[in-house]
């Protein structure tokens, strides 16, 4: 393939992750900008997904993102950028959990109330057009992260990344550090917590 | 034998929580946000040992295979071991030719502090397969007393 068709090419799809790590430490600031724009989400939705809190999610996410920036001249690229973006974000959000239960004792269920949980944010045509179905769904997510909450922090992880984020085994095995069979067994485990906390929600 | 379970109602319901995102409105503002945070924290100094609880808890992030981490904690541990039950002394033995063995090879009187002495013949056996040879001292102390190292031999 000629040179100029592979930059053609190149130009299409964008820079990948690791181009754009290296404009970063080449002082291309706008480079960095641009990998916060397509992990944002994610890393937004991981954490959230093992705090339960919008908040301590908006304060971990800048933290992730500011001590990213801060080890890039450390990344060899041993792993992806993916890989290790998601590892500086879960282990950040570990160490954050380990304190919130330090400082407030083991969260039970009975201390859970209905104000300290996040509201669903619906697409509005959701909301407008079907209010009941709305407060139903309400009710079903504030029990989901009940259930959620009563995992362990490993546990809920894998179901994060696998059934919420849709991530493969391995890429889950490689994020955290551990073998796929650990990842499918803490899966496996995890859905039979949460299908015997959310029976009745479940039709078969 | 029981029946392998099937979870794909649970799946689904799962996938539910895909809804709890804050908006394309934050997202499209984050940025700007997080260069507001970074301004801040630029401002803001890390105590001392925010590096220590980084090398030992995220010894990938700062650079450091946890491997490496782990052994470099392992050999503290050894010389601290080492250290405090460990013979006391300057890592010498007297010879008794006069000469003092030292962890970094023998140590010969010498009455001048020559840059290069010719070394014993016993050493020489050992190192140089019985031929003279001359080595570069690796130190001379106050006393004449001149340091060679052993491996310059071989």
């Amino acid at each position: 393939m000629p040179a100029d068709a592979t930059k053609e090419l190149d130009l299409e799809n964008g820079p990948t992750d690791e181009e754009l790590v290296a404009e970063t430490l080449k002082g291309n600031l706008s480079s960095y900008d641009e990998l916060i724009r397509r992990f944002q989400a994610r890393l937004y939705g991981v954490i959230y997904h093992l705090t339960s809190n919008h908040d301590d999610t908006n304060d971990m996410l800048m933290e992730v993102f500011d001590k990213a920036y801060r080890s890039l001249p450390t990344f060899r690229g041993q792993s992806s950028f993916y890989t290790w973006i998601y590892r500086i974000a879960i282990n950040r959000t570990f160490n954050f959990l380990d304190k919130r239960k330090r400082r407030q004792g083991a969260m039970s269920l009975n201390e859970i109330n209905e104000e300290g949980l996040p509201k669903f944010d619906f697409p509005d045509p959701i909301q407008r057009n079907n209010p009941s179905k709305s407060s139903m769904l309400n009710e079903l997510q504030n029990k989901l992260n009940e259930s959620m909450l009563q995992l362990s922090k490993e546990h809920r992880t894998v179901v994060t990344l696998f059934d919420i984020q849709g991530l493969a085994h391995a890429e889950i095995a490689k994020i955290m550090g551990c073998t796929e069979g650990t990842v499918r067994s803490r899966l496996h485990y995890a859905h039979k917590q949460l299908q015997k906390s959310l029976g009745i929600y479940l039709r078969r | 034998m029981s029946q392998p379970q099937d979870f794909t109602s649970l799946q689904k319901l799962l996938q539910l929580k895909r809804l709890e995102t804050p908006g394309q409105e934050y997202f499209d503002r984050f940025v700007d946000a997080f260069h507001r945070y970074q301004r801040q924290e630029i401002l803001r100094e890390e105590p001392w040992y925010a590096k220590v609880v980084e090398v030992l808890f995220e010894p990938w992030v700062a650079g450091i295979p946890r491997l490496a981490t782990v052994g470099a904690a392992a050999a503290c541990l050894m010389a601290g071991i080492a250290l405090m039950f460990g013979p006391m002394g300057s890592g010498t033995a007297q010879l008794a030719d006069g000469k003092v063995a030292h962890a970094k090879g023998v140590i010969v009187a010498s009455a001048e502090k020559n840059s290069s002495a010719q070394i014993q013949p016993e050493l020489m056996d050992t190192a140089a397969g019985g031929e003279v040879t001359e080595i570069r001292p690796l130190y001379v102390n106050g006393h004449g007393a001149v340091a060679y190292d052993s491996q310059l031999a071989f």
